[in-house]
């Protein structure tokens, strides 16, 4: 059984429709891309996958039961985590303070007022590993919105990780780096994500190429192909549609 | 300083306090005090901690006020037997259930919608405590007396300095939670929440629960302040529940600073301070308490605290003393400058042919106290501005991280 299963998902904005009929299995241990031209529906998939949309019509399912009609907090405590576009962090709270705070729930403490969060020896610990793998140990005290910009995008990655979550959606985690920023970023996205499903919206075809073992084409909301990489390139709806765009660019 | 030392300390001056100024007066501005400080302290759990602009929270300071003059009541009439020490604690209990069932449709969003469902039931509250006179007392409010039931350790509360002690016991007490609660997860994620709502619910966290949680605690906390208050002045009325209470707490918070646990604390201490010794000496002092409030939206966002705390920096690189005589240059001009616009002020509502101030007779009719003011104050104001530059400086020099100084430049 695939440990996502989107079924014939469609989603309307009034008359518009945004995405439409779309089907989809993402296996267990997989890094899938989704790549498309602009406005394709990329990051409604996501908000649709990840909660925050509500599906028009279809069922998504997550470990076999249906997630489309759950609240996004719901979907995240049963593993499945994302990080989004636009940074989307909690700019007053400290480096450090972020990532515990991402680890509360998966830690089991969830709205507890009787433990005290400088005793949680455990917790502590974790949050200061993950600090240092995703390279912010050093700035763990100042307040995140201060953050450099790639510094904020590493965060942003590891609030998404930090719950341990089996699937993480990352929606274009490198946009806006420079070349040396996103060679950076990618390495540790495959460092953080080892072992886990990841699905990830791309525009950089390097990365995308270099990440992925399968590749998913939206294009105007439809799956146009869905394959392994070499498929994906040699595939001329493909080409048609969007490769070739990107090339002459 | 560990943070055990500062709650020893904090304990210790609340001891002592009373025997330094042991007049009725200062002891009497003591017992408001520690009111003042668990409400304001009550109110930043929603407005600097949860992010939650509240128009109403007098409604659970009032409500858990009037419960406690009940049970005061049912304790004179002995329908009920136990301590009056325990009064808080029934203020406490009422205000967490109203909280609760507020709460439970208030706290779906925050922001604009929140603070309008924050005023409405403010109001709501107010107008029913007119109507409903058994409970509410009408105008007169409902009164009680505190020196009934069974004795604590033979004190029966008749005495002024015995109901500051148990005010200060409760405010010690509530203090400390407060801010214990501020350092478990559910005080962290509500300010994860006031950060960004929409990330908090992609960690796993309903950003409506959260909100709830520290609802619910600030109307616990602040129905404790409404029960000392009871305790306290054995009356209870409309005042105490309406807008103008609820406002009064959002002007502590804020005047002291949100963003700092401490803010609150200093805020009810000086509103305190403006509330019972400046309206000894003005009619107007509501006036320039609305003027503190607006210098501080607007030039001190962070508050009397933040004021307080923008000199860390300065502090620890030991360069305090830079700033010592441009503050005290700015200060001598600063002063005259505000003295002479409350003169003028306090003047133009004198009544009196004669207008005493410091020690000078003014003639409010005449042109000439007029004139001599206005020069002063324009005098003054023109020599302020002509420190500022050097009060600059000094500020942009003392707080210089010592490896960022002196390398292009080459300072004289």
């Amino acid at each position: 059984m695939s440990l996502l299963q989107l079924q014939n998902v469609c989603k309307s904005f009034g008359p518009t429709q945004i995405i439409r009929d779309v089907s989809l299995n993402i296996e267990q241990g997989e890094k899938h891309a989704i790549i498309g031209p602009n406005g394709a529906g990329k990051s409604t998939l996501f908000h649709l996958i990840s909660g925050r949309y509500k599906v028009s019509s279809g069922g998504i399912l997550f470990k076999g039961a249906p997630i489309h009609n759950l609240e996004p907090f719901e979907i995240t405590r049963r593993g499945l985590a994302r990080s989004f576009q636009v940074t989307n962090i909690f700019p007053l709270l400290s480096v450090f303070e972020n990532i515990r705070c991402a680890l509360l729930w998966s830690m089991g403490y969830k709205y507890s007022f009787w433990h005290l969060l400088s005793r949680q020896t455990a917790l502590n610990e974790r949050a200061e590993a993950l600090l240092e793998e995703i390279g912010l140990f050093e700035r763990r005290n100042i307040p995140a919105g201060e953050l450099a910009y790639a510094e904020q995008r590493a965060l942003e990655l590891g609030i998404a990780i930090a719950s341990g979550a089996e699937m993480i959606l990352l929606d274009e985690p490198v946009a806006g780096m420079s070349r040396s920023e996103a060679k950076n970023a990618v390495a540790l996205i495959r460092k953080v994500t080892e072992g886990r499903t990841l699905v990830m919206v791309e525009h950089d075809m390097n990365i995308v190429f270099d990440v992925a073992d399968r590749i998913t084409v939206l294009v105007y909301g439809e799956v146009i192909a869905s394959d392994v990489p070499e498929k994906i390139r040699g595939n001329p709806r493909v080409q048609e549609a969007y490769l070739g765009e990107t090339s002459h660019a | 300083m560990g943070k055990l030392t500062i709650w020893i300390v904090f304990a210790a001056v609340l001891l002592v306090l009373p025997q330094i100024f042991d007049s009725v007066l200062s002891l009497s501005i003591f017992t408001q005090m520690t009111i003042a400080i668990i409400f304001a302290l009550s109110y930043n759990m929603l407005l600097g901690q949860g992010g939650m602009l509240s128009f109403g929270h007098a409604v659970y300071f009032g409500l858990g006020g009037f419960l406690a003059v009940h049970a005061m009541m049912m304790i004179e009439f002995e329908t009920l037997s136990f301590s009056i020490t325990l009064i808080p604690l029934v203020g406490g209990v009422f205000g967490l259930l109203a909280a609760l069932f507020i709460g439970s449709f208030s706290t779906h969003k925050a922001g604009t919608v929140f603070a309008m469902i924050s005023l409405g039931i403010g109001e709501l509250v107010a107008a029913s405590s007119l109507i409903l006179v058994s409970f509410f007392g009408g105008e007169a409010g409902v009164s009680g007396d505190r020196t009934f039931g069974p004795p604590f350790f033979g004190i029966d509360f008749a005495q002024d300095d015995h109901v500051y002690y148990l005010a200060a016991a409760w405010m010690f007490f509530a203090v400390l939670c407060m801010y214990l609660f501020t350092q478990t997860p559910a005080g962290r994620m509500a300010n994860a929440v006031r950060d960004n709502p929409e990330r908090a619910e992609f960690i796993g966290y309903s950003a409506r629960r959260v909100r709830f949680i520290s609802f619910a605690m600030a109307g616990f906390f602040a129905g404790i302040a409404g029960g000392i208050f009871a305790v306290n002045y054995e009356i209870l009325t409309e005042e105490n529940l309406n807008a103008a209470t609820s406002g009064r707490v959002l002007l502590m918070a804020y005047i002291g600073g949100l963003g700092f646990f401490i803010g609150p604390v200093v805020g009810a201490v000086v509103l305190t301070l403006i509330n019972s010794l400046l309206s000894n000496y003005t009619d107007l002092w509501m006036l320039y308490l609305g003027i503190l409030f607006l210098l501080t939206v607007m030039f001190l966002p962070r508050g009397l605290t933040g004021l307080l705390m923008m000199h860390r920096v300065a502090w620890q690189l030991g360069r305090m003393r830079l700033l010592l005589l441009p503050y005290t240059l700015t200060a001598i001009p600063g002063a005259v400058f505000i003295l002479g616009m409350i003169a003028m002020i306090e003047m133009s509502h004198a009544e009196d042919a004669e207008f005493v101030y410091l020690g000078l007779a003014l003639a409010p009719a005449g042109y000439g106290s007029w004139a001599l003011l206005l020069s002063v104050t324009a005098v003054a104001f023109f020599i302020l501005r002509r420190t500022l530059p050097r009060l600059h400086e000094a500020w942009a020099e003392a707080n210089t991280l010592p490896r960022l100084q002196g390398h292009k430049d080459g300072r004289p």
